[in-house]
């Protein structure tokens, strides 16, 4: 793309642009850090002192520590479940070419997700897992494993087959194969593939809204409540979004190269 | 992985999809199939299985209002997010800006959980005190609703999924800009087309596929719509946004009339379903 006009004043344009369109996030951030009196000064307040006060009143008076350790242990642990279901999988179906998976994967991804909240409920409640660590991994396992399945296809897809082959003749049983020789050629794939389970599943509020007990409720669950409790704290509020917010934010700048390219590649591809 | 040569098939990696499809069993086809359970009037739902919750809500005018809604929500927010990001996407093509703070601009909204965004929508476009009528208000505009505004909540809400997803758009048509051939181009400039009638004529057909691709992947979601609405308004004011997601979950979870929920997800279901068929069949018809 040497060949596109570039005038003098694009760049500026576009930062000025970009800025805009991200001022809800910066106000966000800059909302976490006002005084309670600021954060609901009319007219807004755009110069003021910041303060950690609502950072503190967030961790100190409320659970939210926890709720924050909870969404790392369900994202975690769905995320790693995800992975260890969909690499095999997705090794099997590259290599045998199955077509079905892919449609019934698709399937799945249409459904609604308050479809299989209310049988869910009612499973892991006779199950005795209601409310558990366990019913949230699960569930969250169904965003993570077929997400992490269509983002390693097209890596093993490119995978030359003559390296399994080479397995073969030396004997190699297909798990061998798969972990010793190709998963070290799909190693960008599974990177990519965990940092967007982990996203996904820690953006994800339906799941955990109805099926967090009081003592496994996530970040998302949690900062839902704030609001419904009369007076809203604004700063309070604010904070908790800006600590939800950043993991995503975080991890997505680790693959926006991919994402860029990537991820419209995939999406024209399929 | 390239074609297969004949002779060296003898490993077989089919056993190591079953994770997957008992995953998938257990979690998905299951629950899938007792939710059509449910709805027929399973589990004491209703005394003998039929079709007792489907004839009732063919008669409740809260199903039919949350349909118009789900519906509305759809076709405006696909038409601005399709419109709006394909003009961005031809505009980032044009001067190559994806790099820096424009790129930090155009991934972060939709990475952000949606949960956030209805947040920060409740402290910006608060009636009272919010940011947004305080910018209205230095423009000489009056005061605005927003979500409180039992006329044009709605349309609030498509327009905040809009800031969300324009951006994914723009991307995916990004991308297929960029797959475009540049032989067409120069045949099309030899025939003297440019500007407008060179994006209607040759552009935009040739983005077909693309366009349909980010249609059906943002039509999946806007069918379903769910967490921004929850978060901020909860289906009203009124029942002015409430979709069929968010009664099946009032209903389900609120109500407890879980039979009746069942039935409004199921009929959701086939609505989704119905919109990936349509854009699918579509598909002959763009491609080139």
């Amino acid at each position: 793309m040497s060949d596109t006009p570039r005038s003098r004043w694009s760049t500026p344009v576009f930062t000025i642009g970009a800025l805009l369109f991200m001022s809800p996030i910066l106000w966000m951030a800059l909302s976490s850090l006002k005084s309670p009196q600021e954060v609901t000064a009319y007219p807004p307040k755009l110069l003021f002192t910041p303060t950690a006060a609502n950072y503190a009143e967030l961790f100190g008076r409320t659970d939210f520590l926890h709720n924050t350790f909870n969404s790392f242990v369900v994202a975690g642990a769905s995320t790693l479940l995800g992975l260890v279901i969909a690499i095999p999988a997705a090794f099997a179906i590259s290599w045998h070419r199955m077509v079905w998976p892919a449609t019934v994967s698709l399937f799945a991804r249409m459904a609604p997700g308050t479809l299989f909240l209310l049988p869910w409920f009612i499973m892991f409640s006779k199950l005795g897992m209601a409310g558990g660590y366990t019913a949230l991994i699960l569930a969250h396992a169904v965003i993570t494993m077929p997400l992490a399945l269509w983002i390693l296809l097209p890596y093993l897809d490119a995978t030359p087959r003559e390296i399994v082959e080479s397995g073969q003749i030396d004997g190699c049983r297909s798990g061998t194969i798969l972990i010793r020789l190709v998963l070290p050629m799909i190693y960008p794939g599974i990177v990519v593939a965990t940092i967007m389970s982990f996203v996904f599943s820690w953006n994800y509020f339906l799941f955990a809204l109805a099926l967090s007990g009081f003592d496994t409720k996530t970040a998302i669950v949690a900062s839902f409540n704030f609001i419904g409790e009369g007076t809203t704290n604004w700063g309070a509020l604010m904070a908790a979004a800006t600590v939800i917010a950043l993991p995503p934010l975080v991890l997505t700048f680790t693959v926006q190269r991919w994402l860029v390219s990537g991820l419209s590649f995939g999406a024209v591809k399929g | 992985m390239p074609p297969r040569s004949p002779g060296q098939q003898a490993m077989s990696a089919r056993w190591m999809i079953l994770p997957a499809v008992v995953m998938t069993l257990a979690m998905v086809i299951f629950p899938l199939g007792f939710a059509i359970y449910l709805s027929l009037g399973g589990n004491g739902t209703l005394p003998a299985l039929g079709l007792g919750h489907y004839s009732r809500l063919m008669a409740d005018p809260a199903f039919w209002s949350a349909l118009r809604v789900t519906l509305v929500l759809f076709a405006v927010a696909l038409v601005l997010q399709l419109v709006l990001g394909t003009a961005l996407a031809l505009a980032l093509n044009r001067y190559n800006v994806v790099r820096g703070l424009v790129r930090t601009a155009i991934l972060s909204p939709f990475m952000l959980p949606p949960v956030v965004v209805g947040m920060i929508a409740i402290v910006v476009l608060d009636p009272g005190l919010g940011a947004a009528n305080w910018i209205l208000e230095s423009l000489g505009l009056p005061h605005f609703l927003w979500l409180a505004s039992p006329r044009w909540s709605l349309l609030v809400v498509a327009l905040i999924d809009t800031w969300q997803w324009t951006p994914f758009v723009a991307l995916i048509v990004l991308g297929g800009l960029q797959a475009l051939p540049a032989r067409v181009y120069e045949a099309a400039e030899i025939d003297g087309a440019k500007g407008w009638s060179l994006f209607w004529h040759v552009t935009l057909p040739l983005l077909g596929p693309t366009l349909l691709t980010a249609a059906v992947l943002r039509s999946v979601d806007l069918l379903r719509f769910f967490d921004i609405i929850y978060i901020t308004t909860q289906g009203g004011p009124g029942n002015a946004t409430t979709t069929l997601n968010i009664q099946a979950y009032k209903l389900g979870f609120d109500f407890m009339d879980v039979g009746y929920a069942s039935s409004v997800m199921i009929v959701l279901a086939l609505i989704v379903l119905g919109s990936v068929v349509f854009f699918a069949s579509l598909r002959k018809k763009v491609s080139w």
